[in-house]
């Protein structure tokens, strides 16, 4: 039998997690959502988290991106606490994500999304900006064409000026995940960015997913429901049940993990 | 301040925060089935005061269309208090049908509907306005019959008279109160009510029209709003078509003291304010309102639900 | 000519003053806040202006311009001030608990201004001088004014601080996760507009020669919120529109109850019975306009026609 917990300490020497839970609990009036949950991630991986539907996945990447607090516990990034500061405090850290259900600016522009979203690299106030005094004018023209490229990255500069919510479904989940590029985290999380995706689309997602994380230095968590994507692109994988973290290791470990089997792929 | 004083503020305070009560359960009921503050319940309570007023054949005066405009009906104060309320329950119902019930089917932004009860409000209030003008109208004095004008709830010695229309008042809230309670936690109504408010959808699944509820949420909602200001109306006056409004905004104060959205709520703010109100030191008095508001303020700061109500959890 | 001037530059002025008063309310409602707390500020804004020239500077008439201006900067700091005082808490609350946090202030303002002694009770304050002769020519002030808040505005809506502002009022959580910090933003929009506020009632104070506790009430705060939900709650230009043709349409009514050959109910329901027309538009409009006359649709569509022709 196959030890991860081992393991995982064994390649734990050579890197520094980026980001630690420990013992992270949040309750829900009597429902446990996610129950004593401990995990690192380490720098420059790309990190699976899966689980069946209900299992707490989103309420996890509520807790690490400050959207909800925990009950217990305590949420590290590079050995600091983020656990009790507000969502945007946790953006400046570093750390961006995705939306399960998309939450573009659906009634702007695809550009003005990806601008938005570059705010904390600015710093413009409101007497700077209005009258067009320096660092503004620049500032500005250097957000739009920054804007421009990330549009590029993900192919839908040619429609930048269209409304957000006018995008088909696969698009505005790449458009979001530009958003989150704008940023310039460290830590990227996605959840469910293959959602609605055909197999060739999820494919080329995969590919996309290495190629940022390559291009930008990213370490990317990832939710996602299509165990095969999951498997052959994560470097490691975490498993919740009920809100409880069953299994951690490489995808071979863990697909042979039985507690895995029974809650999980067994299902399937 | 002595005892006779304290259990005098303590008894106004009970009669004026019963009928903030009744009125703020006309809100509540609204707000706790669709989530919008209907601010035309202001408007339906002036209404109603003066349905009621032109029911019991009183005149009105020179300014306006309807000008000593009198109806030949004579009824009498409790008859005319009644029918005057279901006025102003139809009055609400055709409030919801013209200027909610558009909009839920747009399933527009709720505050544009907030907005458009505004606009409602402001209808109302100058409709009366051009029809009988903007005057104080008073209750004739024998408008309670034959109840003496004050009663002494104190000995001989040590009076502690208060007047009977207070009493009036208080028996009357009491009684709609529990009737409104029985209402709402005991009959099929109440139980549909709650499930509509809880989730349309499914209730409409159950087999519940959430649209024939909401009509009929708005129905008591008027006829409660229209109840109060009848109340308000004949034991002081009716101040013009603007006495809604005022007391429409110190409305609010009570519902979010209470918790928006529940009817123990209401009642326990409406009291709470009037008992507030009441122990203002009559030097002070002038700043009676800014007390109800400030309350309200600091409320909103530090516990936005209210004292009854549910926490605001929103969702991610 | 002259005779024009003077019956109408009392409305001219009145119009601008209203468009600035939508702008006012627009601020926050770019952030997604719906606050009704202009009138209390546009009211303080007056106190200030009207105690300051009454009982403070105490020269004789003409009032000189400099004075004035002062006085709007003076009331322009103490609205802002107390704008954030009341804002940052405030802010905290959403949709409909913030309109009525703010309905609540205004209460307490007039309750104040009713009762308090510098504020003249509820008699208010009489014979604020006057820097001109004769009210049209108030538009030397209101209408560079108006200019500026509007290019103001504008400009805003194009730069970081106001696309923040946008992001909030479309996703407020979303913006959070992108880095934006919604409370100091809303605060900032929030407070904007109540500078926006007192500086035109510094302004008003001197206009209307007068100033009591019913220029803050609830009343003006519907009115306001309809120059620009009617007017357009999606660009500047609606409130600037709204607040102008609200405005006059008192006037417009009188006017067409003027015309020859109308029965005589419908000409004096049209001057007795402008309030209840206001109240219908505002049903009317939020029914069928939800999103005001003026959209930004409605823009685009026009400079486009315009390019292709």
């Amino acid at each position: 039998m196959p030890q991860p917990q081992l393991a995982d300490s064994i390649s734990n020497l050579d890197r520094t997690p980026v980001l630690e839970a420990r013992g992270l609990t949040r309750r829900f009036g009597g429902l446990i959502a996610v129950n004593n949950v401990s995990f690192s991630v380490n720098e420059g991986e790309i990190f699976g988290l899966i689980g069946p539907n209900g299992a707490g996945k989103t309420t996890l990447f509520n807790l690490v991106t400050g959207l909800i607090h925990p009950s217990n516990g305590q949420m590290l990034y590079q050995g600091d606490e983020i656990s009790k500061l507000r969502p945007h405090q946790i953006a400046k850290k570093g750390i961006a994500r995705t939306f399960q259900n998309i939450r573009l600016f659906a009634d702007l522009s695809a550009l003005e999304n990806v601008m938005i979203a570059q705010h904390i690299h600015t710093k413009s106030g409101v007497f700077t900006g209005v009258l067009g005094l320096p660092p503004a004018p620049r500032e500005e023209q250097k957000t739009r064409s920054r804007a421009f490229e990330l549009l590029e990255l993900v192919g839908l500069s040619d429609r930048a000026d269209e409304k957000a919510s006018n995008f088909p479904y696969g698009d505005q989940r790449r458009l979001e995940i530009a958003r989150a590029l704008a940023l310039e985290p460290s830590v990227l999380l996605l959840d469910e960015p293959a959602a609605g995706m055909n197999p060739n689309e999820k494919q080329q997602l995969s590919d996309f997913i290495r190629q940022i994380r390559q291009q930008f230095n990213l370490t990317i968590l990832l939710i996602e429901h299509h165990v095969p994507l999951v498997m052959g692109l994560c470097d490691r994988i975490a498993v919740l049940n009920f809100g409880q973290l069953i299994a951690i290791g490489n995808p071979a470990d863990v697909k042979s993990d039985q507690a895995v089997i029974e809650a999980y792929l067994g299902t399937d | 301040m002595n005892l006779t004083v304290f259990l005098q503020n303590v008894l106004n305070g009970l009669s004026i925060g019963s009928i903030y009560a009744i009125f703020a359960l006309g809100y509540t009921l609204v707000f706790s089935i669709l989530g919008i503050i209907n601010f035309a319940h202001g408007a339906v309570f002036t209404l109603g005061a003066y349905f009621t007023y032109m029911l019991m054949g009183n005149a009105f005066g020179f300014n306006g269309l309807l000008a000593n405009l009198a109806l030949p009906i004579r009824l009498p104060f409790v008859l005319a208090l009644f029918f005057g309320s279901i006025a102003a329950g139809l009055v609400s119902v055709l409030i919801e049908r013209l200027a909610f019930c558009p909009l839920r089917r747009k399933k527009a932004d709720s505050l544009l509907t907030v907005v458009s009860s505004l606009g409602v409000a402001v209808v109302i209030v100058n409709l009366i306005q051009y029809l009988v003008g903007a005057e104080i109208y008073t209750f004739p004095p024998d408008t309670y019959g034959t109840l003496p004008p004050a009663i002494n709830f104190g000995t001989e010695a040590n009076p502690i008279p208060i007047r009977s229309v207070q009493v009036v008042i208080f028996v009357v809230s009491g009684v709609i109160v529990s009737l409104l309670t029985y209402l709402i936690n005991a009959t099929k109504y109440g139980k549909a009510m709650r499930a509509v408010a809880e989730d349309p959808t499914t209730a409409s699944l159950l087999g519940i029209d959430p649209d024939r509820f909401i009509v009929l949420t708005f129905f008591v909602s008027g006829f409660l709003g229209g109840l109060a200001g009848t109340l308000v109306g004949s034991s002081v006056s009716i101040a013009g078509p603007y006495f809604g409004i005022g007391f429409g905004l110190k409305g609010l104060a009570v519902i979010v003291l209470g918790g928006l959205g529940s009817i123990p709520g209401a009642v326990v703010g409406g009291l709470t304010i009037g008992l507030v109100e009441a122990f203002v030191p009559g030097d002070y008095s002038a700043y009676k309102d800014a007390v109800a508001f400030g309350i309200l303020f600091i409320m909103l700061l530090v516990r936005p639900q209210g004292l009854l109500g549910r926490s605001l959890v929103q969702k991610v | 000519m002259n005779d024009f001037v003077s019956t109408y530059g009392f409305l001219f002025v009145s119009m601008i003053l209203g468009a600035m008063l939508g702008l006012s309310l627009y601020l926050p409602l770019m952030a997604g806040q719906l606050s009704l707390a202009s009138p209390g500020f546009y009211a303080l804004g007056g106190y200030v202006a009207a105690i300051l020239s009454t009982k403070v500077f105490q020269v004789k008439e003409p009032f000189p311009i400099a004075l004035l201006l002062l006085e709007m900067l003076i009331a322009g700091i103490i609205c802002g001030l107390l704008g954030v005082i009341v804002g940052v808490p405030a802010l905290r609350l959403r949709g409909i608990y913030l309109a009525i946090a703010t309905i609540a202030f205004v209460e307490i303002l007039r309750v104040l201004a009713l009762n308090l002694d510098v504020t003249g009770g509820a008699v208010g304050i009489f014979g604020i001088p006057q820097p001109f002769q004769s009210p049209i020519e108030y538009l030397w002030i209101v209408l560079p004014l108006l200019l500026i808040s509007m290019a103001f505005v504008y400009r805003l809506e194009k730069i970081r601080v106001g696309r923040a502002f946008i992001a909030i009022r479309e996703d407020e959580l979303a913006a959070d996760s992108m880095g934006i910090n919604p409370t100091y933003y809303k605060a900032l929009a929030f407070t904007l507009g109540a500078i926006l506020a007192g500086v035109v009632g510094a302004i008003s104070a001197h206009f209307l020669n007068t100033w009591n506790a019913r220029q803050g009430t609830f009343d003006a705060s519907i009115i306001y919120l309809t120059f620009v939900l009617i007017g357009g709650s999606r660009t500047f230009l609606g409130p600037v529109l709204g607040g102008m043709v609200f405005t006059a349409l008192p006037e417009i009514l009188r006017a067409i109850a003027d015309t020859p050959g109308l029965p005589v109910w419908l000409a004096q329901f049209l001057r007795d019975g402008r309030l209840i027309i206001f109240g219908l538009l505002i049903v009317i409009g939020t029914r069928f306009f939800p999103q005001g006359l003026v959209t930004p649709q409605l823009l685009k569509r026009r400079s486009r026609s315009q390019a292709n022709r």
